[in-house]
């Protein structure tokens, strides 16, 4: 470096100099978005968290929200509400898979079927909320059909039953998901070499076979994908439960989950610092979550 | 004979395929049939087969409705309405098809359009999706470049913080968004409030990297050497190589945007402002006595969208796939 001639380095570093300019000119529009909108609301939250505003004031409260927070029976049933939705991700992963690999064959006219497939996930949860209203309805399709093949004497509250309440949505949930992470699937087993296939089925592998052990861990890296993106759309599913709960998070909280709870008293009670404590927390468990499932992922 | 096993297999691909279709379609189907019904009429009737068939009743469109229903028919200066449901009916008595029909109305769809400004939600809905389409587009190819494609100082640190973005869930930052959003930028009943807070998307950043990378660095290289900006190059020749992304990115958030319910719900109270999904929400709550009418306003809010992804539907598909594999 200091044999080269003194022109040579301040050239080279004027360079260097303009090539860091031009990058940051190139970011900058994006990162003050970011800052703006990303960052320095990631810091508010925190803050807001240790105080108790709303809408009227705003006083330094130290861990009180979190303190209440730990006795407050509404959150950790929510907490719970949110772990039982986290079942949609079992569900979709077995079911998009599945269904991936039905659509992974040449038959004519298979662009369209796995186009009706993906369909429900361009049309937006409360469109599909609100139909599915409908199909769970007192005199609704599924109600007329468990009547009508004599299942049931009586109409199933399906939206009603706090029981059911939950399932119920969590269902609607799955049936949006399936043929978009389908899709997802697809990509992953078209990268899978059909050579391998023809070996295991030269070998004596029957399909199921042939499935547990070449294309569940060709497709592992999507599974991983599939299940942290879904995880973490179950975690913040509102769009449905808000529309099938009518917003009031179903009868006896049964459709109340952190992200509902959250939204209640933030936007419905104003009572912004405590919600600001929820959001913490959640969040908190939804990233180690979301860490575990990567890590679990990735070490073979 | 294995010619005939052949057939046989497809068919049986064909019949599972179908079935789960059925799963996917007759919800659809159903919230369509419900939208034709009277709002009184009960679809399943007590020992008697579910009544699936439409045959037309009460049609027509304009006022008059309340007197064609009293009367029969109605041809006024506002409208005209006739109800073909005792004629008809009695053309079907004592056949097969009897129990199996209903009459089939038109007036669901006629309160919807009179009490619910459901196109203006729907141009609402299209011009915030398009806005945030070509904001996000326009600030993540922008980003994308340097951190593909040129050696600087921090570029490693900034792609981390970039990336940091996607592993914070939505719901964190949504509260002193929503605060920031009234009481600094006023955003209140305004779309630049539905475009501007998710336009620089971390994924979107991370997409278009990705395929930035994969273009050769000879290729910026050599223009360079021909003079060309830092800027030209980005604009004449990597933005036309990178379109399989941008459609991709282009896609997702117009999608993202277009069913986005909570922040517009939170953002809009000025019922000339609402998007298409708070506008079902309010509708919903409106008609909330009559299902059929509900019904109605779902038909006319999603039929669009799937004509739109019917033709779109390979672009749609491929670009989601395309996105898995970056």
């Amino acid at each position: 470096m200091s044999t080269k001639p003194l022109a040579a380095r301040t050239g080279r570093s004027l360079q260097a100099r303009r090539r860091t300019i031009t990058a940051y000119l190139f970011l900058a529009p994006a990162l003050s978005f970011l800052l703006v909108f990303f960052f320095l609301p990631l810091a508010q939250v925190v803050y807001y968290s240790f105080t108790d505003f709303n809408l009227y004031r705003s006083n330094w409260v130290g861990a009180a929200n979190y303190t209440a927070l730990v006795n407050d029976p509404l959150f950790w049933l929510s907490i719970r509400k949110s772990f039982i939705y986290l079942l949609c991700t079992p569900i979709l992963i077995v079911l998009s898979l599945s269904l991936a690999i039905i659509v992974n064959r040449s038959l004519r006219g298979i662009a369209f079927f796995r186009a009706m497939y993906f369909m429900p996930a361009v049309i937006s949860a409360v469109a599909i909320g609100m139909i599915f209203e409908l199909v769970f309805a007192d005199q609704g399709l599924l109600n007329g059909l468990l009547r009508g093949l004599g299942l049931v004497r009586i109409s199933v509250g399906f939206l009603q039953d706090p029981n059911l309440v939950l399932p119920s949505i969590m269902s609607v949930t799955i049936w949006r998901g399936v043929g978009y992470y389908m899709v997802m699937f697809l990509a992953g087993l078209q990268a899978i070499p059909k050579e391998l296939y023809e070996a295991a089925a030269i070998d004596g592998a029957n399909t199921l076979q042939q499935h547990l052990y070449i294309t569940v861990p060709g497709v592992r890296p999507i599974i991983v994908l599939v299940g942290v993106l879904s995880s973490i759309a179950a975690l913040r599913a509102f769009d449905e439960i808000f529309i099938m709960t009518s917003g009031t998070g179903g009868i006896l909280n049964s459709g109340l989950t952190a992200m509902f709870y959250l939204y209640r008293q933030a936007f419905v009670f104003n009572n912004v610092g405590y919600a600001s404590a929820i959001a913490v927390v959640f969040s908190l468990i939804i990233i180690v979550f979301t860490l575990i499932n990567l890590r679990l992922g990735g070490a073979r | 004979v294995s010619r005939l096993r052949r057939r046989l297999a497809s068919a049986g691909w064909y019949l599972l395929l179908t079935a789960v279709m059925l799963v996917t379609a007759v919800p659809f189907a159903w919230a369509a049939l419900m939208s034709i019904r009277e709002t009184a009429a009960n679809p399943f009737p007590r020992n008697r087969p579910a009544q699936v068939l439409p045959y037309p009743g009460l049609v027509g469109w304009g006022e008059g409705l309340r007197e064609a229903r009293a009367t029969g028919e109605y041809a006024g200066p506002g409208g005209w309405w006739r109800d073909y449901g005792p004629e008809v009916r009695e053309r079907l008595e004592g056949t097969r098809l009897e129990p199996y029909t209903f009459p089939a109305t038109t007036e669901n769809y006629y309160r919807v359009a009179q009490d619910i400004a459901i196109g203006r939600y729907f141009m609402n809905s299209l011009l915030v999706a398009l806005g945030a389409v070509a904001l996000t587009l326009l600030l993540c190819s922008l980003a994308a470049y340097p951190l593909a494609k040129l050696r600087f100082a921090g570029r490693d640190v900034l792609f981390i913080v970039v990336l940091s973005t996607l592993i914070f869930p939505e719901q964190l930052i949504l509260i002193p968004l929503y605060v920031m959003a009234v009481n600094v930028f006023g955003f209140q009943n305004s779309f630049y409030g539905l475009i501007l807070p998710f336009a620089a998307s971390g994924l979107g950043i991370f997409l278009l990297r990705q395929i930035y990378y994969a273009i050769p660095d000879e290729l910026i290289e050599a223009a360079r050497i021909d003079g060309a900006s830092e800027f030209g190059i980005w604009w004449r020749i990597l933005l036309p190589l990178i379109r399989p992304g941008l459609a991709t990115l282009a896609i997702i958030t117009f999608v993202g945007s277009w069913n986005n319910f909570l922040w517009p719900l939170l953002m809009l109270s000025d019922t000339s402002l609402f998007t298409l999904p708070v506008g079902l929400s309010y509708l919903r709550g409106f008609f909330s006595g009559s299902l059929r009418t509900v019904a109605a306003g779902i038909v006319i809010a999603t039929v669009p969208i799937i004509i739109v992804f019917m033709i779109f539907q390979r672009q749609f598909i491929q670009g989601l796939s395309g996105a898995v594999k970056g």
